[in-house]
């Protein structure tokens, strides 16, 4: 069973000595960055913006300014899985705020509207080939802590978070999809967000209680 | 808006990183960050709690035409050395700033600032090798604060040192004697660059000596890292 978040913490100490190199100047130690990591931050950038070209020119600004700003990434302060993400991320949601190449939203079946939705996964009446935000939260939250976190959410908070996160919806589209209130919608969220800081912190004390 | 008010602070940093602060609350967001450290540190946190998310999508491969135009736009001549390189620079800062990644903003605090500041320096210390057996071959990472007034380092993978000794980290000038900046509990921590420390060196060293450090003042045991820097 793959473990993906313990899987960033161990390529994240490869990359920290990469991204040091590429910071004085070292292109191959950069070329070797890119190889490791454009095909993650590439599928991070096309999961908010879908169009193909435009991913593409996000992905070249995203690591044209990597290389420029090596030299001032901490690695006492950050993973540098999590820099890089973050940088493809903002481009790409800045992106969106431009662009009028938001994706068009799949509309929920028929059969989703009108039910008791509070213990159902609405999203997965949605028809679509690649994985949708609730399969990757399954997936991503393999990892124990993570994964009893999400777990401890309800369904649509679950579902809300995964929509903003991985789609890069806002809070008026995720509201649009789910065909709930915005301030409903609002209020998930951020409730969502409270519960998994409070429950990862919970499991990081307990972790250090049982190292000791 | 208070923005120190730590709940405040905490909750857009959360809706920063998920990605739902959008408009123009992102943008003002985006625009605190370099003169607001709680801020910073708040979207830092929920940055690191939340990009492991992103590991469960499945990688999806450029066509090669993004490596080539990368490489074409950062070959060619070293941008970053080329004359009026701190111009550049400036100018990268700012289109880094409109890009607004929480964990590059340490540059963006320049352009806050009236007198900028050059940005941290990280050095790679590399495992001499000496005292094989003693040290493992982990790298250290070293990053100077970009004020140099501070030094933090880090084992790339935890370091086991015999209980007897200790590791000790040195600022070495290209003449005269290598002076102590402290000791290095498992290779990593945090250090003082007190007054000129740092002055007209150009390497920085890891000593293995006894537990404490050196009872000299001086280097005594073999240097097993080893990095190049220069100011």
């Amino acid at each position: 069973m793959v473990k993906p978040a313990a899987d960033w913490t161990e390529r994240s100490l490869d990359l920290s000595r990469l991204l040091a190199r590429a910071g004085v100047g070292d292109r191959a130690a950069f070329a070797t960055l890119y190889e490791r990591t454009s095909s993650h931050l590439f599928a991070v950038v096309l999961r908010i913006n879908r169009d193909r070209a435009q991913a593409e020119d996000i992905l070249q600004e995203v690591y044209v300014n990597v290389w420029r700003a090596a030299q001032s990434f901490d690695a006492a302060q950050s993973q540098p899985l999590t820099w890089l993400t973050s940088i493809a991320r903002n481009r790409a949601i800045d992106s969106l705020r431009r662009g009028q190449t938001q994706p068009k939203l799949q509309t929920l079946g028929a059969a989703a509207s009108g039910t008791d939705a509070e213990d159902e996964d609405v999203y997965d009446t949605v028809a679509d080939d690649a994985p949708g935000p609730l399969d990757l939260l399954s997936r991503a939250t393999d990892a124990r802590a993570l994964g009893e976190c999400m777990d401890k959410l309800s369904a649509l908070q679950r579902q809300s978070v995964a929509l903003a996160f991985y789609q890069g919806l806002s809070h008026a589209e995720v509201a649009e999809q789910l065909r709930q209130p915005l301030g409903t919608v609002k209020s998930w969220v951020r409730r969502a967000l409270l519960a998994l800081k409070g429950c990862l912190q919970g499991a990081v004390v307990r972790d250090g209680a049982g190292a000791a | 808006m208070d923005y120190g008010r730590p709940e405040l602070a905490d909750r857009l940093a959360a809706e920063y990183a998920a990605g739902t602060l959008r408009g123009a609350a992102r943008r003002r967001f985006e625009r605190l960050l370099p003169a607001h450290p709680q801020l910073r540190a708040a979207a830092r946190a929920w940055e690191e709690r939340l990009m492991p998310l992103t590991a469960a999508i499945a990688p999806v491969q450029p066509s090669g035409e993004v490596w080539r135009r990368i490489s074409e736009r950062i070959g060619g001549g070293d941008a970053r050395t080329a004359p009026g390189g701190a111009w550049q620079r400036l100018a990268f800062w700012r289109s880094l700033a409109a890009f607004a990644s929480v964990a590059a903003i340490g540059l963006a605090v320049l352009l806050a600032n009236p007198t900028p500041q050059p940005p941290p320096i990280v050095v790679v210390l590399a495992p001499t090798g000496a005292a094989s057996g003693a040290a493992p071959a982990a790298t250290l990472v070293a990053s100077i604060s970009g004020d140099r007034s501070s030094l933090v380092t880090r084992a790339i993978a935890p370091l086991s040192i015999q209980p007897d000794r200790s590791l000790e980290l040195w600022a070495v000038p290209t003449t005269g004697a290598p002076r102590s900046l402290g000791v290095l509990p498992g290779g990593s921590g945090t250090v003082a660059l007190r007054g000129k420390v740092l002055a007209g060196a150009d390497t920085l060293a890891v000593t293995l000596e006894p537990a404490g450090g050196s009872p000299t003042g001086l280097p005594t045991g073999p240097v097993v890292y080893a990095g190049k820097f220069s100011l």
